[in-house]
């Protein structure tokens, strides 16, 4: 006859082998099952020979709770304590989700409604909108209202033209909203991943973030997988059919690899991720700061290797 | 997932594998599948007219009219997932979706026995939004219990307010590869329900199985060869997950889920 202590979300319970439960304490609310730790310790004093529940007679025990009167108890318990951790799950990785989702939607938006603006702009003044073409300068333009005599646009009333300026003033305003989406994403990668923010730079490496779903997981990846984040298809394309494998993914639209040569860029991807691997790693288990200097250190290494390169193509034929 | 897809994802819609599972037929498309008796042929026979009255299906706790699955409403008047709601003799019933739910998906495909009984209570891993949840919960009852688990916080809030409505749900935010984490917050189940995407999900079902399932209770394992291994065909696959749970229990039932599930197959087991 051997007695077990075993403590869940209803109650403390003292079992006998034989005699099922003996003594029971159930939690009145979640603030009592908070403080479960002091009535575990109440009942162990009370039961000096009881042992805390063997882990191979589980099903034995969770079958004394498979009863009706306990079961709006486990809903009551269970929503409060998923509440409360709901609650805690909320991390700057969500912060850098959000804010490069919206950077990205912003992106598109502010592209698409200057194409309107454009197109609508077309019957008051073509020659503004052909001889401009940065979309910013144009929406400026707009709201200049800068239109020559001798254009040969249609002579618009005002509040016509009035209403274009005024889809010019949003999209001035949306592109400010992006301009101070930046900054903040760069707030919170500085405090988050500083290192990963160093190497990669924000949206590069919100982007990582965002594809490896958090800075957890991003630290946990090798170096290889960190190289082909954001080429998943092509991946599987290659696993599945065997054609040739993605040298880059994410990564292809960082400046070194652009700046490298189209037959260097695998090489630099490559030596990228693993930068960024270690930075990863970092940030995750808070190692300090290194990432300008392996940034550098790959600046320098790619810059030493370009001209060697250069060196060989110069030796003539014989 | 992709970080549209996390913003674009509505109440209710499941994350789809791009393929769009989880598109829901329009009503064209609803009165086609439906429609092997015209109009005009059900007045004119009155046993075919039966079909198209509100009947219990061979399936337990599930009703049918024509072609389509129903549960009876646990709260008349409300479709957490913009379903279809049919009365029918002062009963509400709500439609299920075979393409959104691998349970309708299965009972579609034949399966005559799903193991889930008014009253009983099921260990659901891997619920989501809780879309098949909400069916099975209607097909338990007010006296039933369902343990919902997920690991992502997203749809779990999602899972939380649907819970809060339906009193014999119960939402956890835990990760089923590790069941020592919600040991203390549930019960011996009569049924477990599994449809997560992990590479080692037969081995999950196995190890929460084990600990959480009654002697004689029902084991539905929805298996996504996709997750398993992209480059191995799905078919040999499922045949593996097959041999694995054999070994442990009495497979009672195998189907494969296609069309209505791109490669899925849902293995029923008895322990």
């Amino acid at each position: 006859m051997t007695k077990t202590i075993f403590t869940n979300i209803l109650g403390c319970f003292v079992i006998d082998d034989n005699k099922g439960i003996i003594e029971q304490k159930l939690f009145a609310d979640y603030a009592a099952y908070s403080q479960r730790e002091d009535v575990e310790k109440a009942f162990r004093a009370k039961h000096p020979k009881a042992l805390p529940f063997p882990e191979e007679n589980f099903p034995t025990i969770l079958a004394l709770f498979a009863d009706q009167r306990y079961f709006s108890l486990f809903h009551e318990r269970n929503i409060e304590l998923t509440k409360a951790a709901l609650k805690a799950a909320v991390s700057d990785d969500d912060f850098i989700f959000q804010t490069i989702s919206t950077l990205k939607d912003l992106d598109k938006i502010c592209n698409m409604l200057a194409k309107r603006l454009r197109e609508w702009y077309d019957l008051y003044a073509p020659e503004v909108v052909r001889g401009i073409e940065s979309h910013a300068q144009f929406v400026a333009a707009v709201l200049e209202r800068q239109k020559s005599a001798d254009s040969f646009g249609a002579d618009l009333a005002e509040t016509d033209v009035a209403e274009m300026q005024e889809l010019a003033r949003k999209i001035q305003g949306l592109s400010a909203l992006q301009e101070q989406q930046e900054a903040y994403l760069e707030s919170v990668m500085k405090k988050h991943c500083p290192n990963l923010l160093a190497v990669a730079g924000a949206k590069i490496g919100a982007q990582l973030l965002d594809h490896a779903k958090g800075l957890k997981r991003l630290a946990l990846l090798p170096a290889s997988t960190i190289q082909l984040l954001g080429a998943e298809k092509a991946l599987f394309r290659h696993m599945t059919t065997g054609s040739r494998s993605p040298k880059y993914g994410l990564l292809y639209q960082h400046p070194l690899v652009q700046k490298a040569r189209p037959s260097e860029r695998g090489k630099v991807a490559r030596m990228l991720a693993d930068k960024l691997s270690l930075c990863a790693r970092l940030d995750f288990f808070k190692g300090g700061l290194h990432g300008k200097e392996y940034l550098q250190e790959l600046e320098k290494k790619l810059a030493a290797n370009t001209l060697q390169k250069q060196k060989k193509k110069r030796v003539p034929k014989p | 997932m992709s970080p549209n897809a996390r913003i674009g994802a509505r109440r209710g819609e499941r994350r789809t594998n791009g393929r769009g599972q989880a598109r829901r037929p329009n009503k064209d498309e609803q009165k086609k599948e439906g429609g092997n008796f015209g109009r005009t042929e059900q007045s004119r026979l009155p046993e075919q007219q039966k079909e198209w009255s509100m009947q219990p299906h061979h399936v337990f706790e599930l009703y049918q009219k024509g072609r389509h699955l129903f549960t009876k409403n646990l709260l008349p008047g409300k479709a957490p997932f913009a379903e279809q709601l049919v009365r029918d003799k002062g009963e509400e019933y709500r439609q299920m979706d075979p393409r959104r739910s691998k349970l309708s998906a299965l009972v579609h495909k034949g399966c005559t026995n799903v193991g889930i009984r008014t009253g009983n209570i099921v260990l659901y891993l891997g619920v989501s939004h809780g879309y098949t949840a909400s069916f099975v919960s209607d097909m338990i009852g007010p006296d039933g219990l369902l343990f919902g688990i997920d690991p992502a916080p997203r749809v779990m809030r999602d899972f939380v307010f649907l819970a809060e409505e339906r009193k014999n749900m119960a939402p956890m935010l835990a990760d089923a590869n590790h069941p020592e984490e919600y040991i203390s917050r549930v019960c011996l189940a009569d049924v477990v329900y599994q449809d997560i995407a992990q590479r080692n999900q037969a081995e999950i079902f196995i190890k929460n199985c084990q600990l959480f399932l009654k002697k004689d209770g029902y084991g539905l394992l929805a298996v996504k060869a996709r997750s398993i291994d992209v480059t191995k065909r799905p078919k040999v696959l499922f045949e593996d997950v097959r041999r694995q749970l054999e070994k442990v229990f009495t497979v009672i039932d195998f189907r494969i889920l296609e069309p209505e599930q791109r490669d899925h197959c849902m293995i029923v087991v008895k322990k």
